[in-house]
């Protein structure tokens, strides 16, 4: 067997994978979906701001309303320390 | 139909090549998808939590009215028909309590929602797995991760601390359902009165006024009125909401930079591993191509080959990897710094939109530079001179 035709083989196989990866993403979408109209209604009604992503500090848990003095909140000089505040971007 | 022929005996050639050094070019390899595998999972990770936070917070209220004092949000007491007079264009307002409480026994921050019980809408019960609203002072809402890590089990009475550390009571007579978590999982919902005395307010304060006008279009107008009379406001409005969650996840987060710096650095090693030049085996073995009739062009051709063997295969590999971490295990590798120290971990799921413009910025960063930094040692290579060698 060339080993071009084993390389394309390779590749053909991985795209297959992707295929089969693309179907299940359609389904999970499609699930999620059905949920959605819950949560508009639920932040509707409760005037909510944010996702509930983590809740480990204020500012991270809802940052569309946090202080501007969050970094520092528990002691003067205290920088950020969570480490959910690594994967957020500051809020200017 | 010649040229097909002669690319696939050179592209074989080039397989060739790289399996004679497989070692070298496996840890290449490996480095190179392990790299676009962290790219892309990030990317899909916050083009995910991007895409769920504009589908779910259509609904936000178009102003939320919030006062603030030295840098932070305080309670207020505010006469609403009073501010609120002469402005026209508004829908609705609601008054609301809201809050953070730290439970100490467990270390969990809990979400706290009060509202006055005639704009708990009776809507609401549709997004209870189990119970109702609350109905009078003392009821409560809560969902299933607030109620495990409680660890109430079938008890449906707890209490909390005031601040003064005396205790007030609760019943619980709801709860969300699952298919809430997203905005639920760690909130407790009941009447203003009870949020006011849980967080010892005065129960004529608010935390915030939510308003909803008639017309969108007038939102930024009313919102710039209603900041001119209340001194201190902070006047959040529907639109500011939305684009901060299009900006808090970015490649300039601090996880987001760390990403791209490790990519960065590989790319540099890689490049710098390739312009080192060509070990004597390497040149040898090129003159000796060229005195059997190879020409400049097809060893330049036999060169490109190798580097894009091993960059198409780590990109596809990588990037399936990483959609498989996303689809499959919901960033589970991502989530643990996403969910830092949290007590409650909300259970959220990831299915991100496919985006041709994300999956062409993968490409760029991982691909381009990989084949520019292989082009002069390929043109090197090509140049070699067998006289020289042999």
């Amino acid at each position: 067997m060339r080993k071009s035709l084993f390389f394309f083989s390779g590749i053909a196989l991985l795209l297959l994978g992707d295929f089969f990866l693309f179907f299940t993403l359609r389904h999970k979408q499609m699930d999620l979906a059905a949920n959605i109209g819950d949560m508009r209604l639920v932040v509707q009604e409760l005037g909510l701001s944010d996702l509930a992503l983590t809740t480990e500090a204020r500012y991270t848990r809802h940052p569309a309303v946090s202080d501007p003095v969050s970094p520092f909140m528990d002691h003067p000089g205290d920088i950020e320390h969570f480490p959910s505040g690594s994967f957020l971007r500051p809020v200017k | 139909m010649r040229v097909i022929s002669k690319s696939l005996n050179i592209l074989d050639y080039a397989l060739s090549l790289l399996v004679r050094q497989k070692l070298k070019n496996l840890g290449v390899f490996i480095v190179f998808t392990a790299v676009i595998f962290l790219l892309a999972s990030f990317q899909l990770f916050s083009t995910a939590l991007k895409e769920s936070a504009a589908r779910i917070l259509t609904t936000v209220p178009h102003i939320t009215v919030q006062k603030m004092s030295a840098g932070r949000q305080i309670p207020y007491n505010v006469d609403y028909d009073e501010l609120l007079r002469g402005i026209f264009g508004i829908a609705t307002v609601k008054e609301r309590v809201w809050g953070y409480y730290f439970d100490e026994k467990n270390g969990a921050n809990y979400t706290v929602v009060g509202l006055d019980q005639h704009h708990i809408s009776p809507r609401l019960a549709e997004v209870l797995s189990w119970g109702g609203l609350p109905q009078r002072r003392g009821d409560v809402v809560i969902a299933e991760p607030v109620q495990e890590s409680m660890q109430l089990g079938s008890r449906e009475r707890f209490s909390l601390f005031r601040p003064d550390l005396t205790m007030k009571s609760f019943k619980v007579v709801g709860r969300f359902s699952r298919g809430s978590s997203l905005v639920t999982d760690d909130i407790l919902l009941m009447t203003r009165q009870d949020a006011a005395d849980l967080f010892a307010m005065d129960q004529s304060f608010i935390t915030d006024l939510l308003v909803d006008v008639a017309n969108p279009t007038e939102i930024d107008t009313i919102a710039a009125k209603i900041s001119a009379r209340l001194p201190g406001a902070r006047v959040i409005t529907q639109n500011q909401i939305h684009k901060t969650y299009n900006v808090v996840f970015s490649w300039r987060s601090g996880f987001g930079s760390i990403c791209l710096l490790t990519s960065l650095f590989a790319f540099i090693i890689l490049s710098w591993d390739k312009a080192s030049g060509m070990s004597p085996e390497e040149r040898r073995e090129m003159a000796i191509l060229k005195v059997t009739g190879w020409q400049t062009s097809d060893i330049m051709w036999l060169r490109f080959c190798e580097s894009s063997v091993i960059a198409f295969t780590a990109f596809v590999g990588g990037y399936s990897l990483a959609w498989l971490h996303i689809v499959f295990f919901d960033g589970v590798l991502l989530r643990p710094v996403l969910l830092g120290w949290s007590v409650i971990r909300p259970s959220f799921q990831l299915a991100p939109p496919f985006v041709l413009h994300d999956f062409l910025l993968i490409a760029a960063f991982s691909i381009i530079p990989y084949m520019v930094a292989t082009i002069v040692p390929a043109w090197k290579s090509a140049m070699v001179r067998p006289d020289s060698v042999m």
